[in-house]
């Protein structure tokens, strides 16, 4: 399993510029990695062209090793309004991961909401609600586009620890202005700098922790420093 | 919803007889111009029960008609809806169509179909099916993409699912459209009735403008007003009992 692209430059019709530009990198799967920069360097364009595969605007400049069922999530995505977000949790479950449904209710505390419609939560409610019913389904690349914000930072660490354990096999892209969350949880960041910085794509190493993980403070404030200078 | 409608109606209607009055005084205009209220009140008591069953009469090809027009206006919006060859031709068909006045055709179907029941349903559809149909156009073809996104993903989104989500995420719009329609309708089935038909409160409106009598046209406007009212003020109970219905029950607004 593997994921690699390959001078891929991407412009919006009718922009002057690109919004990516020859962006060339590889990362290693499975694993929980991150898409990391400051705000309108590309990153959801960027995500949106990997959810394309390679029938999308991406081409041939996306390679997919092992990788066929591609799942994007975004922050501020919505549930029907006309049932309870429980009932629309059930429809839309494959019958096989009922299990997993109930347990990462649990996990993302949300087993309270499920007699509630969607636009009566919280939006950290919702992106755990929306989450949840992706994370249910088959895939095989899911891409988290600020899927957790507006979670609390306690309960996001619960949720990322969570989801790393109980889908070890599947390969996770997971977009976040959280610099020290990315930087600690996440083992491949793929760190995007604004066009015209001459640096282009560069992979730094997270240090991956997982549950019951003992922080390491120098190796964290190495990885900070690497990202900070990629970008 | 109901009574606020009968009651504008008949601040509306009041202030009209007001003004028909004031200019009957202030220029000394008999009774044959503009009957005063005494006249007024006694062709109310002469025709008013009559008058009330040829509205119910139109109500009844006006409900039919708007029925008719509304499955017509779903179903051409919902095949419209595609960015396809077809639904840019059903768009641009309608958008073309619906510019001319439909009212101006009327003569044409009387000399089709003759003055019956039909003639009068197909002209109270056709005025209010384009304007509804752009309506439901519109709303179909607008993509709720926060909520599509999810089922297209996935491989769930089906047609019904997608006209379910444009439909309740435009339920405001859709009642007050169809509400609204149904004004249109009764006016299409008047014109009919008025052009060239036998029975309906159009055809009583036309006896009494060849009679000079505006008395009776009063007392018809004014049987029209209040059954048009009730029926738009049904139409949009259920609108709102449908939208308790289906939407979250609101804590209020903070802002």
């Amino acid at each position: 399993m593997r994921f690699e692209c390959r001078g891929l430059t991407f412009t919006y019709p009718e922009a002057d510029n690109p919004v990516l530009e020859n962006l060339s990198f590889s990362m290693a799967a499975p694993g929980f990695n991150a898409v990391f920069g400051p705000s309108g360097v590309g990153k959801t364009s960027f995500a949106r062209i990997l959810a394309g595969g390679n029938s999308g605007p991406g081409g041939n400049a996306l390679i997919y090793e092992g990788i066929s069922t591609i799942l994007y999530s975004y922050n501020q995505e919505r549930l029907p309004g006309w049932a309870n977000t429980g009932s629309h949790l059930e429809k839309v479950c494959p019958p096989k991961n009922s299990d997993l449904r109930k347990e990462l209710v649990k996990i993302f505390k949300v087993d309270s909401l499920l007699g509630s419609r969607f636009s009566q939560l919280s939006m950290g409610q919702q992106n755990r609600m929306n989450l949840i019913r992706y994370l249910i389904q088959n895939f095989d690349l899911l891409i988290l586009d600020e899927s957790l914000a507006n979670v609390d930072e306690a309960l996001r660490e619960t949720i990322i620890l969570a989801i790393k354990e109980m889908f070890p096999t599947k390969l996770f892209l997971y977009i976040s202005h959280n610099l020290m969350e990315v930087a600690r949880f996440c083992k491949d960041i793929l760190v995007l700098s604004r066009p015209g910085k001459n640096k282009g794509a560069v992979v730094v190493q997270g240090q991956n922790y997982e549950t019951g993980y003992t922080a390491d403070p120098q190796a964290i404030d190495r990885s900070l420093l690497e990202i900070m200078n990629a970008v | 919803m109901l009574f606020r409608r009968i009651y504008q109606f008949l601040i509306v209607y009041c202030l009209g007889v007001v003004g028909l009055l004031t200019v009957k005084y202030a220029a000394g205009l008999s009774n044959y111009v503009i009957p005063g209220l005494a006249l007024i009140f006694d062709t109310a008591h002469r025709m008013l029960a009559g008058y009330f069953l040829d509205v119910l009469n139109t109500l009844s090809v006006t409900v039919l008609g708007q029925m008719i027009s509304i499955f017509m206006a779903f179903f051409v919006g919902i095949i419209g809806r595609k960015s396809s060859w077809a639904g840019s031709f059903i768009k641009v068909m309608a958008y073309n169509i619906q510019a001319y006045p439909i009212v101006a055709l009327a003569p044409i179907i009387f000399i089709l179909l003759g003055d019956g029941f039909l003639s009068r349903l197909l002209i109270a559809s056709m005025i209010c099916y384009f304007p509804l149909l752009l309506s439901v156009l519109g709303i179909m073809a607008s993509p709720i993409k926060d909520i599509e996104h999810f089922y297209i993903a996935t491989g769930r989104m089906r047609w019904q699912l997608e006209v379910k989500i444009r439909a309740f995420e435009n339920l405001n719009k859709l009642t007050t459209v169809i509400a609204g329609s149904a004004t249109l309708a009764m006016a299409g089935t008047i014109v009919a009735e008025f052009i060239a038909a036998d029975q309906g409160i159009g055809y009583s409106i036309r006896i009494a403008l060849y009679q000079s009598d505006l008395a009776r046209i009063l007392v018809a406007l004014f049987s029209i007003g209040i059954i048009i009212s009730v029926y738009q003020g049904i139409l949009e109970t259920v609108g709102e009992q449908m939208k308790t219905k289906w939407f979250a029950p609101k804590g209020g607004d903070l802002i």
